[in-house]
């Protein structure tokens, strides 16, 4: 399959290395407007590399691409790529708010593009096994759901070598971004959750404001979804630790699963050794996902409609706050 | 040899944390000057890392200050709070994140980035090497400069604390260009923006990892303060841009304590692991051959 990537940043240059290595793929070409980043894909084998990702959309030859900008450019970008029938993978959040998202998704359908959205945590075995465990029936009736997805958030560019990189303030911008923590990583958290149990019923939010933005970086929300289960979901930009955990308490049984950040050195070494981390590991599965759905025709999953219910719930979780006074 | 108090601070409380600064400065006989009109002080601010990561000066620790320095000299004393954008961080959205933005409000104080102040080029020699560099104007009017470092281990000075903090005062933004001549580079801006005093803010330290070492650590000589924290963290040897500030002229190695025996706080500072020195060696190899660019790190 013939893909194009768009967006070189933390996430593209996952996709980056993924593309590169997957037989099964042909990465035609990769746009970014950072000369820098392209030098780089260049130097990993890169054969094209184009400043202006409209460049990139009009190549005829290439069948789907990866959208990994900033939150802010993702409606425009897909709705262009949509609009000529290219396939897209785009990262999450799938938009800023409902509204780009619906454009979004009403532009595919028109013009039958796949649209899936780039949830990683949907294609770690851990979480993965959470969900085989509901189905089986082993945990009996999940009553209550609990997860933590914190993190350093923005922050967290290369500063576990001590050496930061640079934030890019469109993080800081709310109109940009859409939402604070709880679009960021609340978004990976309720699509789990909707995967594991169906629609919510009905859900509220207390935010936090440690960092004094205009967005929040860190959030409680509590759900009820239709089928039974109460959540509790926690979302933080504030620790330097980085931890996504579930714990489902079941009837009969209870099960946990875990992601915590990767010990540095193995992680380093895992890095040189096969170009891909632990952590990077379920980008590559959810590639491999992405590109089988799109030989075989196939809707993906996470879909487009599926990241529209979660701003849908998201949405509603802002409109829901909590006062703690 | 200069003199360099020792204080602890007994709890997490901002009385406590006043009190400990008044009794470093008793340490070394410090006493205001009265006709002091306009007062910068420089903390150490450190990416968007907050002061529980012991990266960054405690917002608390400066508004004490702000408290002793006003009940000192003059309530109405203008004091003005520095730092400059960095390649990594900008002075915006850190006095924000950091807390500092609410200080200021809180403490009637302003806060200044150096790298939209003012500015005239000054030129200095350090080691036989002219360097030039931008003085703010915020720095140059100001009768009083005060320096809060924090003390943190570094990769290419091994140890920051005084004589490194005085570094954020250049307010070109892009400082990683100064990173080849580091050391000359540290020195030449002490000497050229000229603090008055020094006090280290050891609340919490980051070390290994962050600790609460309760220590206030005041001095007239940067240099010798930096010895002294050196000292704390462990480190064998003086780091050269210590022995260079010293041979310039900036401050003096040999130190007189006072107050806590500096042993107390040496046995309490978490040292840097073995695998800390593995990954900065790591670090430092990928980099000189140029692996982390081609991983994308």
């Amino acid at each position: 399959m013939r893909l194009g990537l768009i967006g070189l940043g933390y996430i593209g240059k996952i996709h980056l290395r993924h593309c590169l290595n997957l037989e099964s793929v042909e990465l035609v070409a990769v746009s970014d407007l950072s000369k820098k980043a392209l030098n780089f894909a260049k130097r990993m084998g890169a054969k094209k590399t184009l400043s202006k990702y409209q460049q990139l959309l009009e190549d005829p030859s290439i069948d789907a691409v990866i959208i990994a900008l900033p939150t802010y450019l993702h409606a425009s970008c897909a709705k262009s790529a949509a609009e000529i029938g290219k396939d897209i993978l785009v990262e999450k959040p799938l938009a800023r708010n409902v509204t780009e998202a619906r454009e979004i998704i009403s532009m595919a359908r028109r013009n039958d593009s796949k649209v899936m959205v780039g949830y990683d945590m949907r294609f770690s075995p851990p979480f993965c096994a959470l969900k085989e465990k509901i189905e089986s029936g082993i945990l009996g009736d999940v009553q209550i759901a609990y997860a933590s997805n914190i993190g350093a958030g923005p922050f967290f560019h290369r500063a576990e070598l001590g050496m930061p990189k640079p934030v890019p303030t469109w993080w800081f911008q709310k109109e940009l971004t859409g939402g604070g923590a709880l679009m960021d990583l609340g978004c990976h958290i309720i699509n789990l959750f909707r995967w594991y149990f169906g629609g919510i019923a009905s859900i509220r939010s207390y935010l936090g404001y440690r960092y004094n933005l205009d967005i929040e970086d860190q959030a409680t929300c509590i759900a009820r979804f239709i089928s039974g289960p109460v959540a509790v979901i926690n979302v933080g930009w504030f620790s330097q630790e980085s931890q996504k955990k579930v714990e489902l308490f079941g009837t009969v049984r209870h099960a946990i699963a875990c992601r915590t950040a990767e010990n540095r050195v193995l992680a380093a070494m895992k890095l040189l050794a096969t170009r891909s981390t632990q952590y990077e590991s379920t980008y590559l599965r959810e590639l491999q996902y992405f590109v089988h759905c799109v030989k075989h025709d196939l809707p993906p999953s996470p879909s487009g409609n599926d990241a529209l219910k979660d701003l849908e719930a998201i949405s509603l979780a802002y409109k829901n706050q909590i006062s703690l006074k | 040899m200069s003199l360099v108090g020792f204080a602890k601070v007994q709890s997490t409380r901002n009385d406590s944390i006043r009190r400990a600064i008044l009794d470093s400065l008793d340490l070394i006989q410090y006493e205001f000057a009265k006709e002091i009109h306009n007062v910068v002080i420089k903390p150490n601010l450190c990416y968007y890392w907050d002061y529980t990561t012991g990266q960054t000066t405690d917002p608390k620790f400066v508004a004490a200050l702000i408290d002793v320095i006003r009940a000192q000299v003059l309530s109405d004393v203008n004091i003005s709070v520095v730092e400059s954008d960095a390649s990594a961080m900008r002075c915006k959205y850190a006095f924000k994140i950091l807390g500092y933005e609410k200080m200021a409000h809180r403490c009637k104080v302003d806060l200044v980035n150096l790298s939209e102040d003012e500015h005239e080029r000054v030129e200095v020699a350090v080691g036989g090497q002219s360097f030039r560099f931008e003085l703010p104007q915020t720095i140059k009017s100001a009768d009083l400069r005060v320096n809060l470092p924090k003390i943190k281990y570094m990769n290419y000075t091994r140890i920051s604390c005084a004589l490194k903090n005085i570094y954020g005062c250049n307010p070109y933004p892009n400082k990683f260009k100064y990173h080849g001549k580091l050391d000359e580079v540290i020195v030449a801006l002490n000497k050229v923006m000229n603090f008055h005093l020094c006090i280290v803010d050891g609340n919490i330290v980051s070390g290994s990892h962050p600790c609460r070492l309760g220590l206030v650590m005041a001095s007239r000589d940067p240099v010798a303060v930096d010895v002294a924290a050196a000292r704390i963290a462990g480190l064998k040897a003086t780091p050269r841009h210590i022995l260079l500030a010293s041979k310039e002229g900036v401050g003096s190695t040999s130190f007189i304590p006072k107050g806590i025996a500096p042993e107390y706080f040496e046995k309490r500072y978490p040292k840097e692991r073995a695998i800390d020195k593995i990954m900065k060696f790591a670090y430092k190899f990928t980099q000189a051959a140029g692996l982390d660019k081609r991983l994308g790190l």
